[in-house]
């Protein structure tokens, strides 16, 4: 035993030494490599600074005969630079990317067999916004590695080549889809021309496609849609996609929204649905609303009655007007109350009144509709 | 003969000590390289992990940020500052007074202008303190409300905050927390990536003290002044960074730091909340959580993130540092009496087949076995069941392989996020590695089991006054943030 304790002892002193070596020689080399990296990327930097504050009109020969060292050292922020920039600087820096040969390599390491090179080249063709990678980020859109799909969606709303919708939205389709909040910023990023695919996918069987493809819809403003969205409100079976729905119906923000939303109200739907429906109908902005608001501020669910009052401040005057005259008609009933000041208040009225007190408060910065609900 | 049985028995127990020793390092050395491959692979995935675009999206999920604050007058404006200014596209932040004596409230509210405004708080989690007012800052009333209420405990504000959040997602931070800019994108970037089943993500807790605090920001990073304060930057690297990453990665983590942690409202709802009736709540939640999802059999994760972190000072005295462990290991002595029932039960996969036994044998009962090594050893020696030459070399070893822990975990951090710039901080925190089993251990030992006999008596939980300083804001001294501490 005492033999066995003394070997193990000599072992930890070493492995002790050796780490606490190890410790002091990583920084060593640390600093030795981000010394020579700053020397190496100094140069490169400058060139690419000035290139950018030239707008891009001189300097792309000194840039692209770089040597590749240097280059390397400099990548990173140059890649950066270049999400920052628009316009005729950014297309200029883009082509010293292409005359680099950045673009090439990038495409070739989308067949990598690691998983890390595949994401880092969907990334730099989306940071490029190159349209020819458009069929191989797709063709990555099924990568067996969510993280790689992940950057190639991101990558191709970066690009925004509308072609990429129907991939987009089948990429959601699968058992392990891309995250859903992302492909919808994707698809928004495709811009309107992606608008009809997106009105057909409504129909799609999977719920999670069309939750997102009505999330994009709204985001891109399609009225042309809002007749296909009204029906997947009434018809939708799945509540989750109903209430998308009614809340995009709202961004949208035309008239025969009305009528969908107002339905979608009724005591026998969802609280969920009913709550996002009225919040719709403050977004909306339609004061033929305000009654049927009003109605509701009474209502025993929570969420109803608080979007509700709040739907109705965003409604402007008239909305107003309701709240102001459920608030009196309270204090009306607690002056004629027998408790006098210690009558509980009703939920209508102080849903009502939190609702004034924003407006108020929205009032006096001057915006009304940055105020929480 | 009796003699001899004792020898017997007492040579025993200090093999078996030392064999507990042994497993407990062991397990740590697992974590930690554990860890290592996880920084590893994060730190690969860094140029594309799309943070920028997160920020930029309109769909990020917008954020709860809850602050239970209870007098917290030193620091609360700071801090409440630099939080107010994080960077991230859509978050408010819900600071819950919970009944201060102190001039908490007034200066949140000379500071931020604040007006009331006559909320209707809904009682979708339980809270059984009263909502006395709720407050908005008349420059920016979306970002900043804050709550007064009756002094009710951490949990109960908590709760009162999670009712009044408006967003999907829900951080929880202590108010004498400093966040990097970042945090909050780190924090929430997992609920993005895989939104279908990340419930809940952790943020790596760092240690302030020391460190120079402008406008409610950590810009430098230093170590500690105090030794007691440089061997907790070691502990926290070592359980709280590698720790817990190492479970992250096993899918086992069952603590998120009540100091920083972000999880989804509904599912916080749907489980009621934070509970009252326990001082570890943080933690409480979490395995109340995994209990929750693993009976609904549902795909889950409960993730944790390395960087960037959240600052929290650390006690500076042994007096404030007592009272804090004694009650962190009541918290998980409460917690494991509370979910027996999942320890070792097949029905909670990793987490009561793995994780909460672990935690019973290397958590709680370490404290015990740590005791019983300082009494047995001599015993052993003094009855003649070991000898000299087997004291000394159990020691070596038993401590020698937690110093090379440590060591590792100086070395993973020096590798990956190398925190600490200077050669001298450096220095110092190899020190501390060594200086910790030389006293600390053994002292923290003893608060441990105090706070675990605590909770196995059922007695009350004293919270007691703490003294806290508040951070540096204004001169840009190199001097140490205050000492303070979470109730």
């Amino acid at each position: 035993m005492l033999g066995l304790f003394t070997i193990v002892g000599k072992i930890l002193i070493g492995a002790v030494v050796l780490i606490a070596a190890a410790i002091a020689g990583v920084r060593v080399l640390r600093k030795v490599r981000h010394r020579r990296r700053a020397a190496l990327a100094a140069g490169p930097r400058r060139a690419l600074l000035a290139f950018v504050a030239d707008n891009g009109e001189h300097g792309s020969h000194d840039l692209v005969t770089i040597p590749d060292d240097a280059w390397r050292a400099a990548e990173p922020g140059a890649l950066a630079l270049l999400g920052k920039l628009r316009g005729e600087a950014h297309l200029a820096l883009v082509s010293v990317f292409l005359e680099r040969g950045v673009a090439r390599s990038a495409l070739a390491e989308l067949r990598s067999r690691s998983r890390v090179r595949r994401a880092r080249a969907a990334q730099v063709l989306g940071d490029l916004e190159l349209r020819q990678a458009v069929p191989e980020l797709c063709r990555l859109l099924t990568d067996r590695h969510d993280e790689v799909r992940v950057v190639a969606v991101r990558a191709l709303g970066r690009i925004g080549d509308p072609a990429a919708a129907w991939r987009i939205i089948a990429s959601l389709d699968r058992g392990d889809p891309v995250p859903s909040l992302l492909a919808t910023h994707a698809l928004v990023q495709l811009g309107a021309e992606a608008e009809v695919t997106l009105s057909a996918a409504l129909d799609h069987p999977q719920a999670r496609v069309r939750a997102v493809c009505l999330d994009a819809l709204g985001l891109l403003g399609a009225t042309g849609s809002v007749h296909r969205i009204a029906r997947v409100l009434r018809d939708d079976a799945y509540l989750d996609v109903r209430v998308a729905a009614a809340t995009n119906l709202g961004k949208l923000g035309t008239r025969s929204a009305l009528e969908p939303l107002t339905l979608a109200l009724s005591p026998s739907r969802p609280a969920a649905l009913r709550a996002a429906a009225a919040q719709a109908l403050g977004d909306l902005g339609a004061s033929g609303a305000v009654p049927i608001l009003a109605g509701l501020l009474g209502d025993d669910e929570f969420q109803v009655a608080h979007e509700a009052a709040h739907a109705l401040r965003r409604l402007g005057q008239t909305g107003i007007g309701a709240l102001v005259t459920v608030v009196e008609a309270e204090r009306t009933r607690v002056a004629l109350d027998p408790a006098g000041a210690h009558a509980r208040p009703s939920a209508s009225a102080s849903h009502a009144q939190e609702s004034l007190a924003l407006w108020r408060v929205g009032a006096a910065l001057g915006d009304r509709v940055a105020v929480p609900a | 003969m009796t003699a001899g049985i004792i020898r017997e028995i007492l040579h025993y127990a200090d093999i078996a000590i030392f064999a507990y020793f042994v497993g407990l390092n062991s397990s740590y050395l697992g974590l930690i390289l554990l860890a290592g491959l996880e920084f590893v692979r994060h730190l690969r995935r860094v140029p594309f992990a799309g943070t920028d675009d997160m920020f930029r999206s309109p769909l990020t999920l917008p954020v709860s940020v809850i602050v239970p604050a209870y007098n917290e007058g030193p620091g609360i404006v700071a801090a409440v500052t630099a939080m107010t200014a994080l960077r991230y596209p859509r978050y408010e932040v819900v600071v819950v007074d919970d009944g201060s004596s102190d001039a908490t409230f007034e200066l949140l509210r000379a500071e931020f202008d604040l007006i009331e405004v006559p909320r209707v708080v809904p009682a979708e989690v339980p809270y059984h303190s009263r909502v006395l007012s709720v407050h908005v800052a008349r420059a920016n009333p979306e970002t900043l409300t804050v709550v007064r209420k009756t002094n009710g405990g951490k949990a109960d504000a908590l709760n009162v905050g999670i009712n009044l959040a408006r967003h999907p997602l829900i951080c929880m931070v202590d108010a004498d927390s400093l966040l990097d800019p970042d945090s909050l994108l780190s924090v929430a970037k997992p609920f993005g990536d895989d939104p279908l089943r990340v419930a809940a993500c952790g943020g790596v807790v760092r240690i302030a003290n020391g460190c120079r605090v402008l406008g409610g920001r950590v810009v430098d990073v230093r170590m500690p002044r105090q030794w007691l304060v440089r061997i907790q930057v070691v502990e926290y690297l070592r359980a709280f960074l590698m720790g817990r990453t190492g479970w992250s990665r096993l899918g086992g983590l069952v603590v998120i730091s009540g100091a920083f942690g972000i999880f989804r409202r509904d599912l916080v709802v749907e489980i009621g909340g934070m509970a009252t009736d326990t001082i570890g709540e943080d933690a409480e939640l979490v395995v109340r959580l995994h209990h929750h999802l693993r009976r609904r059999r549902q795909d889950y994760r409960v993730v944790f993130v390395a960087e960037p972190v959240s600052w929290s000072e650390a006690p500076a005295s042994l007096r404030v540092l007592g009272r804090q462990r004694r009650r962190w290991h009541r918290g998980i002595a409460e917690i494991l009496r509370k979910h027996r029932g999942m320890i070792g039960n097949p029905r909670y996969g990793r987490i009561g087949l793995i994780a909460l036994p672990y935690y019973v044998i290397f958590e709680l009962l370490a404290a015990f076995v740590e005791l019983a090594a300082l009494v047995l050893l001599p015993l052993g020696l003094w009855a003649g069941a070991v000898d000299i030459a087997f004291v000394w070399r159990f020691v070596l070893v038993a401590y020698g392989y937690g110093l090379l822990v440590s060591l590792v975990s100086l070395f993973i951090e020096e590798v990956s996020f190398h925190r600490y710039p200077r050669w001298g901080d450096l220095v110092r925190g190899v020190v501390a590695a060594i200086l910790e089993n030389f006293g600390y251990r053994q002292i923290l030992a003893v608060w441990q089991v105090r706070g675990a006999l605590g909770a196995l008596h059922g007695r009350r939980a004293e919270w007691g006054a703490m003294h806290r300083e508040g951070f540096d804001t204004v001169r840009e001294s190199a001097g140490p943030v205050g000492v303070g501490l979470d109730r």
